[in-house]
C-alpha cells in the first residue's frame, strides 16, 4: 500500500477549489470574484507545481509515483483499486496538461471578468482539471472511465454554459450525444477485456500481461472499439460534428478543453493501449487512415469558414488527425510530441481568438474583424507566431513534431498517408493564414471596444515562448538531438530506418512547399477582398454536407422514430390503456356501488340471499349425511 | 296438527321477508315485522302444546310485550320521520351509501 | 276432524290476508288486512288451547297496536302523493317470493319428513292464565322484569322522539 502524498494533493486540490467555489457560489450571492480566483488559481496553481516537479523527477530521476486511494470494488476475484500512478508517459501528459491548465486559469480570469456566472464556470474549470487529471494518472482503464466521463461531463457543461440562448445547449447536448457513441465503443471495449481477461486484474500492467491470451479477431475487436470511443472524444471522422459546435463556449473553454487537453485524450488512450495496438496491426492502419482523412478533410472545410473559433476548431480536428495518422503507423511517442506541441500553439492561437473577441466586442466572424493590427499589435505578434508554428516553419515546435510524423510516415512506406498529411499541412498553413492576413493585413480598420486585459496576456506570452521553445525537448538526430522525449516515455514505439538524407530533403522540401503556400495566401488575401467574394454554396463551404448529412440520416429518423413513441406507443398505447384501465376500475366500483346504495332494504336483501344460499348448502350437506 | 302449524308458520314468515324487503312503504314493513313475530308465535305456541309445557306461551307473552314496545317506537319514528322527508318511503332513507355521484 | 277443518279455513284467511297486507298499496289497507291475520292467528292460539294468548293477541295486536298503526295513518293524513311511487313492486314481490321459495320448500320438507310426535302430552290446563302465570312467575320471572324494564325505555324513547323539534 503505497501512497504518495504529491499525487494526492496534485488531484485533489483542484477538486477542493472547484468544491469551494461551488459552495461559496450557491451559498453567498455577493462572493467578491477576487475569492473566486484566489481559489481557482490556487487550485490549479498548485497541482502544475505538483505536476512540473512529478515530470521533472519522472524524467531526470525515473522515479515513479504510486498512490493506492482505496478500493473501489471487491467482487469475488474482481478488485478496482483507485489506484494513482505517475509513469512516464502520464507524467509527460501531467507536463503540459497542468501547465496549459494553470495558464489558461490566468486568461480566463481575464477573459470572464465581471461575468455574472464567474463562479460557476471556475467550479466547472476546476473540476475539469480533477478529471483530467484523474483520466491521465488511472491505473486502470475503468477510472480512467471515470475521468473520461467526467471530462465529457464537463464539457458538455461548459458548452452550454451562455445556457440563455438555446443554440449553446444544442451544442452541448450534440457534443454529449456525439460522445456517447464514442463512449459506447470505449465501455464495450472494456467489457470485451473484462470477459476475456478480467479474471487477471484489470490494472494497465495486468491487461497487457495477459493480452496474448485474447484471440486476433477478439483483439481487433476490442482495438477498434477503443478506438471508437477515441473518435469520439477527439473529434474524428465521422464522429468530429460537435467540435465545431463546442466553440459556443467561452473561448477559455474552447483553448483548454476543446484544443490543448480534452480532445487529446483519444490521443493519450490510444496511446496508453499501445501494446494493444501494436498487436492489431489493421485496427491500427485503419487508425491511420481515419486520422488521415480527418486531417485532410477538416483543413479542407477550414479554408472556408468565417467564424474564427470555428476555423481553430477545424484545425484541431486536422492536428489530431496528424497524432492519429503517426499513432497508426506505431510511432506513438511522435504522436504525444505533436499533442505536446499542439497544447501550447493550439492554446495560444485560441486565447489569442478570445483576446480579439473580448477586444472587438464579441464579433467572432473574420469578415467584420479586419485589419486590427494596430489595434492589438502584442495580439497580432502571438497570433503571427502561433500560426507560423502550426504551419511547420523551422525551428518553431511544431516543425519538429509535424516533420517527425511526416518522416515517420514516409519511412512506414504508407506514402498514401504521406501524401495525405502533406497535402493536409500545406491546407493548414493557408486556412491559418488566410485567417491571419485577412484579420491583420487588411486597409480598413476595426476599432477596438475595450483595451486588452493583462491577465490574459501575461499566459499567452508564456505560451508563445512555449510553442516556440517546445520542439527543443524532442530534438531529432540530425539537428544534434537525441530524441530525449521518446527515449523518456519509452512506448512500444515501432522503428523505422530512415536515412537523414531522406529527412533533410523532405524538410526542405516541406518548408518550400510552405513558404510557397504562405506567399499564396498573402497575394490571395492581404490588402483584398477576396474573402468577401468567395461564395458561400458548393461543397466546402458547407462542410461536405456532412451535418446536413447527419441531420438526414440519423437525426431526422430519430425524431420520427421518438415522435413515433411518443405519439401512438407512449400516449396512445401506454396512456390510453393505462387511463382505461383506471376508468375500467372505476366503472367496476361503480359496479358495486350499485350494491352498496345506503338502502338499508338491499341490505335485507343480500342477507336474505345468503339466509337461502346458506340454507341450500345445509341441506344438502344434511341429505349427503343421511 | 303439530306439522301443520309448522307449516303455517313457514308461510307466514315467508311473506313478512317477501313483505319486508319487497316494499317500500315504512307501515308496511313494519307490519311485516310484526307478521314475523306473530309467524314465531304461532310455532311456540303449537310446539309448547305439543310438549305440554307452559314456558312456549311464557316466550310468546314476551315476544308480545317487545311487539308492543316496539310499535310505540315506530309510530314515534314515522311521526319524525314524516314531518322530516315527507315521505314514508324507505329508499329516501339511505344516508349510509356514499352519495358522491 | 272440526278442528282440522277450522284449522284449513283459519290458516287460508290468515295467509291470503297476509298476502292482501304485503301487496296493498295503501297503508290502510294492509292495515285492515293486517287485522284479520292477527285475529286469525288469535283464533289459531285458541284451537290448540292458547286460551290466555289468544286473549292476549286480540288485546294487544289487534286492539292496541294496529289500533295505534291506524291512528297514525290518519294522524300524519298521508296523501296519495306522500305515498312512494313503487312502479316495480310486483316485480319486487316476484323476485323475493322466488328468492325466498328454496328457504321455504326446504323448510316444509324437513318438517313433513321430521318424526315429532303430535299431541303427545295432553294437559288440560295448559295455557290457561294460571298456568301461564305459575309458569312466568317462577321460571321465567328474571326476563319478565327485564321485559318491563324493555317498556319503561321504549316508552321513554318514544316520547324524547316525538317530542324533538327541530
Amino acid at each position: 500500500m503505497t501512497n504518495n502524498i504529491l499525487l494526492n494533493i496534485l488531484l485533489l486540490a483542484p477538486l477542493t477549489s472547484a468544491l469551494l467555489i461551488f459552495l461559496l457560489n450557491i451559498s453567498r450571492r455577493y462572493t467578491k470574484q477576487t475569492l473566486y480566483t484566489l481559489l481557482a488559481l490556487s487550485g490549479s496553481g498548485l497541482s502544475a507545481m505538483i505536476a512540473l516537479y512529478i515530470s521533472y523527477t519522472s524524467y531526470f530521476e525515473q522515479k515513479l509515483f504510486v498512490s493506492n486511494l482505496f478500493t473501489w470494488l471487491n467482487i469475488g476475484d474482481f478488485t478496482i483499486e483507485v489506484t494513482l500512478k505517475a509513469d512516464a508517459l502520464s507524467s509527460f501528459m501531467l507536463l503540459f496538461v497542468a501547465p496549459v491548465s494553470f495558464l489558461i486559469h490566468i486568461y480566463a480570469t481575464g477573459y470572464m471578468d465581471k461575468d455574472k456566472s464567474y463562479g460557476r464556470f471556475f467550479t466547472y474549470f476546476n473540476l475539469f482539471i480533477f478529471f483530467m487529471f484523474l483520466l491521465v494518472l488511472a491505473d486502470n482503464p475503468i477510472i480512467m472511465f471515470v475521468g473520461w466521463e467526467g471530462v465529457g461531463l464537463i464539457s458538455y457543461l461548459l458548452i452550454g454554459f451562455y445556457f440563455d440562448d438555446i443554440q449553446n445547449t444544442y451544442a452541448g447536448n450534440k457534443a454529449f450525444i456525439v460522445n456517447r457513441v464514442g463512449d459506447f465503443g470505449f465501455l464495450s471495449a472494456l467489457m470485451l477485456l473484462f470477459v476475456e481477461i478480467g479474471h487477471g486484474g484489470f490494472s494497465y500492467d495486468a491487461i497487457f500481461f495477459n493480452l496474448s491470451l485474447i484471440d486476433t479477431p477478439m483483439l481487433s475487436l476490442i482495438a477498434l472499439l477503443l478506438f471508437v470511443g477515441a473518435m469520439g472524444k477527439s473529434a474524428q471522422l465521422p464522429l468530429f460534428v460537435w467540435l465545431p459546435d463546442a466553440m459556443a463556449g467561452p473561448t477559455p473553454v474552447s483553448a483548454l478543453i476543446h484544443a490543448a487537453t480534452m480532445v487529446t485524450a483519444g490521443i493519450y488512450m490510444v496511446a496508453r493501449f499501445a501494446p494493444l495496438y501494436n498487436i492489431a496491426s489493421d485496427v491500427s492502419l485503419f487508425i491511420a487512415y481515419i486520422g488521415g482523412l480527418s486531417a485532410l478533410f477538416a483543413a479542407i472545410v477550414a479554408t472556408r469558414q468565417y467564424d474564427i473559433k470555428k476555423i481553430l476548431a477545424y484545425s484541431t480536428i486536422s492536428q489530431l488527425g496528424f497524432m492519429f495518422m503517426a499513432l497508426g503507423v506505431g510511432a506513438y511517442s511522435t504522436a504525444l510530441f505533436h499533442m505536446f506541441t499542439h497544447a501550447f500553439f493550439k492554446g495560444l492561437l485560441f486565447m489569442g481568438a478570445g483576446a480579439i473577441i473580448v477586444a472587438f466586442g464579441h464579433k467572432q466572424d473574420i469578415r467584420e474583424l479586419r485589419g486590427i493590427r494596430r489595434s492589438v499589435p502584442t495580439i497580432f505578434i502571438m497570433m503571427l507566431i502561433g500560426s507560423l508554428t502550426i504551419s511547420a516553419i523551422p525551428p518553431l515546435s511544431a516543425f519538429f513534431s509535424k516533420d517527425a510524423i511526416m518522416g515517420i510516415l514516409y519511412a512506414s512506406d504508407h506514402l498514401d498517408l504521406f501524401f495525405i498529411a502533406l497535402l493536409s499541412s500545406l491546407f493548414t498553413v493557408f486556412y491559418m493564414f488566410r485567417m491571419i492576413f485577412v484579420l491583420f493585413f487588411s486597409e480598413n480598420t476595426t476599432e477596438p471596444s475595450k483595451n486588452s486585459v493583462k491577465s490574459m496576456n501575461y499566459p499567452m506570452a508564456i505560451l508563445t515562448l512555449l510553442s516556440v521553445f517546445a520542439g527543443m525537448l524532442n530534438l531529432p538526430e540530425i539537428f544534434g538531438g537525441n530524441l530525449m522525449m521518446s527515449s523518456w516515455l519509452d512506448l512500444a514505439d515501432k522503428h523505422f530506418v530512415f536515412s537523414h538524407a531522406n529527412e533533410i530533403f523532405l524538410m526542405s522540401v516541406n518548408t518550400i512547399l510552405i513558404c510557397f503556400i504562405l506567399y499564396y495566401a498573402y497575394k490571395r488575401y492581404a490588402y483584398k477582398d477576396t474573402i468577401l467574394k468567395e461564395s458561400t454554396t458548393g461543397l466546402v463551404a458547407n462542410k461536405f454536407y456532412i451535418d446536413a448529412l447527419y441531420q438526414l440520416i440519423i437525426v431526422k429518423p430519430l425524431y420520427a422514430l421518438s415522435f413515433f413513441f411518443d405519439r401512438k406507443i407512449s400516449h396512445d398505447l401506454i396512456d390510453t390503456s393505462i387511463n382505461s384501465m383506471a376508468l375500467n376500475y372505476k366503472k367496476l366500483g361503480k359496479l358495486f356501488a350499485f350494491f352498496e346504495n345506503g338502502n338499508v332494504r338491499f341490505y335485507a336483501l343480500y342477507m336474505l340471499i345468503g339466509l337461502v344460499l346458506g340454507f341450500i348448502y345445509l341441506f344438502l350437506l344434511l341429505k349427503a349425511m343421511l | 296438527m303439530l306439522k301443520a302449524y309448522m307449516i303455517l308458520s313457514i308461510i307466514l314468515f315467508s311473506i313478512g321477508v317477501i313483505g319486508l324487503i319487497s316494499r317500500r312503504n315504512i307501515i308496511v314493513i313494519y307490519m311485516s315485522i310484526e307478521l314475523l313475530l306473530n309467524a314465531v308465535n304461532l310455532s311456540l305456541i303449537a310446539i309448547s302444546g305439543d310438549i305440554g309445557n307452559a314456558s312456549g306461551h311464557v316466550m310468546s307473552l314476551m315476544i308480545i310485550a317487545i311487539a308492543a314496545s316496539e310499535a310505540a317506537l315506530f309510530m314515534s319514528l314515522f311521526v319524525v320521520l314524516f314531518r322530516k322527508k315527507g315521505s314514508l318511503d324507505a329508499n329516501i332513507f339511505d344516508i349510509l351509501g356514499n352519495k358522491d355521484d | 276432524m272440526e278442528n282440522e277443518i277450522v284449522f284449513s279455513v283459519l290458516a287460508v284467511v290468515a295467509v291470503v290476508s297476509a298476502i292482501v297486507m304485503i301487496s296493498a298499496h295503501r297503508p290502510i289497507d294492509s292495515a285492515l288486512s293486517f287485522i284479520v291475520t292477527l285475529i286469525s292467528v288469535a283464533a289459531l292460539f285458541g284451537l290448540v288451547n292458547a286460551t290466555f294468548l289468544f286473549v292476549v293477541q286480540i288485546i294487544i295486536y289487534a286492539g292496541a297496536i294496529l289500533t295505534l298503526i291506524l291512528f297514525i295513518i290518519m294522524f300524519l293524513n298521508i296523501k296519495d302523493e306522500n305515498l312512494p311511487e313503487e312502479k316495480y313492486k310486483n316485480r319486487w314481490l316476484l323476485v323475493t317470493s322466488i328468492l325466498i321459495l328454496p328457504f321455504s320448500v326446504i323448510l316444509i320438507n324437513l318438517i313433513l319428513g321430521s318424526d315429532i310426535a303430535v299431541n303427545s302430552v295432553i294437559n288440560e290446563n295448559l295455557g290457561t292464565i294460571k298456568d301461564v302465570g305459575l309458569t312466568l312467575f317462577s321460571q321465567w320471572i328474571l326476563p319478565f322484569e327485564l321485559v318491563s324494564i324493555l317498556l319503561l325505555v321504549a316508552l321513554v324513547g318514544s316520547v324524547t322522539l316525538s317530542k324533538r323539534k327541530d
